[in-house]
């Protein structure tokens, strides 16, 4: 079995498989916590639709206090968005959910999408340094953020590397590349990055824990 | 406005010397991190939980938060406000706590007192950071737990211990006990105001506040006005006047319960409808949210902020006010705890429209408002002046801007920190409360 057999083989199932029980495991085990029901006359009824509205409204925070994190905020955009049409706009990945979903999608093409991916890195590897200079996000990083970031960051380098034949032996760089990604999926529910799932209930919960009270949040 | 110099002077000496009367704690430092794991253990749950499974150590918070932006200190992100808390919960509770403890050290009593500072002096609560983390974390919340851990581990900032002990063992608050309710009642009613006091039976039951009666006794003698104008039935309790709750400010929960349970049993007494809290932002919240969760159960009455009612009222059309505008403008003061915290978003700014005032408002308002720098107890912490100095620099500067001729309140700590930080910083800025201001001009 050469590398790349492993990374598609039980690399790629297992690392799925791992992230699927162990982020299903964090999120029930949060929600196996103590219910403490809240018997406080509420202002507002409509509880469901305050933890929905604020899924959507925290992507774009009241403006006096979004001008105080506008870099934080647009750099974070650029990220997310730039990642996640890298996985899925991609013509290579592209083929490589067809293999497995059965089905495909237009992509962009390879060398927009290559400026996609070096915007998104140069942005990460800018927001890392960051978090290596600046006083607050000094003091508040952790080794799981760290690891998080060049899980990440490699994943993309590899990534780049392999679609621009930046390294001789292609077989072996997307092999580590998968297995890069491997190691993503497997990251996921242990880490801050679990936050994949988490940022749906607990901006639901924030949401509808102040429309209780009457504040939209 | 109205203010006598002298009980402001005598009220800030008071205050200074708290410091001195709270009984010294000895407790070895392995009980303290026990009592203080304990607490965060028995008030866990799945909604703090979450709080503390999301956070993407981002940094956003801090830019919110008035503590980090009048001071840039990295300390105070609010972030690291709830840092032991986080290490408990990712070490002791955590679905994935048996990795989690290869990584994360265990909490140590210095911890504790480390974060004596942040989670008193620097935290007031009020939620300006929940509105903008992109995870939606309640951060003050879980600040509210840190507090009650530090409580546990009698970790109280001495001038609070001092209120919260005099609380619990007198019944009395920076010395004004139930005689000098009545001798402000008789004051009161020598000149014509009229307040029903122990009535067996009362529609409403109207709670005060020691800051009421050393300083602004004519927010009591306002509330009057507009209740007899209004002609409900209502009374207020000589032994039970006192809205305040040093055991919710400190974070000491036994105290907390007692002192919400002895409001409810006075309004049992008398068999109220309507409770009414004075212009007291932690008071409204303590018995508006708090009260039934300490009860068990909702209890028989309505819980109203004196602003929420008299909003209510006008626009029952049952109160109407004098126009009094004449092109003079206002700028209002959110209270953290009664608007973010409380939802009381309309009823001043509907009082302020009855009065025909022109209301600016400023940048940060309602569910974003700026903290004054003071609630939550910060006030009474003598060390914390200079920072809260600074935090409330930021706020007079919302209010400059605005150009208004004056600011209204309806929360008498902010508003004794409108007046001591503004008179520090030589500002000229009126402060105005809105229930004065009310009772003032009440429609013949
Ligand atoms: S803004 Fe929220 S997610 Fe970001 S550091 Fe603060 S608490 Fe954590
Ligand atoms: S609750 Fe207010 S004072 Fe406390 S950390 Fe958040 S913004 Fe700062």
């Amino acid at each position: 079995m050469t590398l790349l057999d492993f990374a598609l083989g039980p690399g790629l199932k297992w690392s799925l498989l791992i992230m699927i029980a162990g982020l299903t495991w964090r999120v029930v085990g949060v929600f196996l916590g103590r219910w403490r029901r809240d018997l406080s006359r509420p202002r507002s009824e409509a509880v469901v639709q305050g933890g929905l509205r604020t899924i959507i409204t925290r992507s774009a925070p009241a403006r006096e206090l979004e001008k105080n994190i506008r870099f934080q905020h647009i750099t974070g955009y650029i990220w997310h968005i730039g990642f996640f049409a890298t996985v899925l706009l991609f013509e290579p990945h592209i083929a490589f959910f067809e293999s497995v979903l059965g089905f495909a999608w237009p992509g962009l093409p390879s060398h927009l999408a290559l400026v996609v991916a070096a915007i998104t890195l140069a942005v990460l590897v800018m927001l890392t340094l960051r978090r290596m200079i600046h006083p607050v996000m000094r003091m508040i990083t952790s080794t799981d953020d760290y690891v998080s970031l060049i899980i990440i960051i490699s994943a993309m380098v590899t990534g780049i590397m392999a679609s621009t034949h930046m390294f001789p032996r292609y077989e072996t760089i997307l092999a580590v590349h998968i297995l890069n990604v491997e190691l993503l999926f497997i990251w996921i529910p242990f880490s801050k990055l679990g936050h994949l799932f988490f940022w749906l209930l607990s901006r639901y919960r924030i949401g509808s824990y102040f429309e209780r009270k009457g504040v939209k949040a | 406005m109205n203010i006598p110099l002298a009980a402001m002077e005598q009220m800030n000496v008071d205050v200074a010397a708290l410091v001195t009367k709270a009984q010294p704690t000895e407790m070895p430092d392995e009980e303290r991190v026990a009592r203080t794991k304990h607490v965060f253990m028995k008030r866990m749950s799945m909604g703090l939980a979450m709080n503390l499974e999301s956070c993407i150590n981002c940094g956003m918070c801090a830019e919110v938060c008035h503590f980090y932006m009048a001071t840039q200190d990295p300390r105070y992100a609010p972030v690291r406000k709830f840092l032991p808390l986080r290490r408990f919960y990712r070490r002791e509770l955590t679905p994935i706590r048996w990795i989690n403890r290869l990584f994360v050290r265990d909490i140590r009593a210095d911890d504790l007192k480390d974060w004596q500072e942040l989670v008193y002096d620097s935290c007031t609560t009020c939620g300006r950071c929940d509105m903008v983390c992109p995870m939606g974390i309640g951060i003050s919340e879980t600040v509210r737990l840190m507090r009650e851990g530090l409580a546990a581990a009698e970790l109280v900032p001495s001038e609070l211990q001092a209120v919260d002990e005099e609380q619990r063992e007198n019944g009395t608050v920076l010395g004004i006990d139930s005689n000098q309710f009545k001798a402000l009642v008789a004051e009161l009613a020598a000149e014509g105001v009229n307040i029903p006091v122990d009535k067996q039976k009362a529609d409403i039951l109207v709670l005060s506040s020691a800051f009421n009666l050393r300083l602004f006794r004519n927010s009591i003698a306002g509330t009057a006005k507009i209740l007899n104008k209004l002609g409900v039935d209502w009374t207020m309790s000589s032994r039970c006047f006192d809205a305040s709750n040093f055991g919710y400010l400190s974070g000491d929960y036994p105290a907390e319960e007692m002192e919400t349970l002895r409001i409810i049993d006075a309004a049992r007494e008398c068999d109220a409808s309507v409770v009414i809290v004075p212009e007291c932002g932690h008071a409204y919240m303590a018995l508006r949210w708090g009260g039934a969760n300490v009860l068990g159960r909702r209890p028989k009455f309505r819980t109203f902020a004196i602003s929420e009612f008299i909003g209510r009222e006008i626009q029952a059309g049952r109160l109407r006010l004098k126009t009094i505008g004449n092109g003079k403008s206002v700028t209002l003061h959110d209270s953290c705890q009664q608007v973010r915290h409380g939802g009381l978003l309309s009823e001043a700014r509907m009082a302020i429209a009855a009065l025909g005032l022109e209301l600016r408002e400023m940048e940060s308002r309602g569910r974003t408002a700026l903290c004054c720098g003071a609630g939550e107890g910060v006030n009474l912490i003598n060390r914390a002046e200079p920072l809260r100095q600074k935090a409330f620099s930021l706020k007079m500067k919302e209010v400059d801007d605005t150009g208004a001729d004056s600011l209204v309140t309806s929360c008498d700590n902010c508003r004794y920190n409108f007046l001591t930080g503004g008179a520090k910083a030589g500002w000229e800025m009126p402060v105005e409360s809105l229930v004065e201001l009310v009772a003032d001009n009440l429609e013949d």
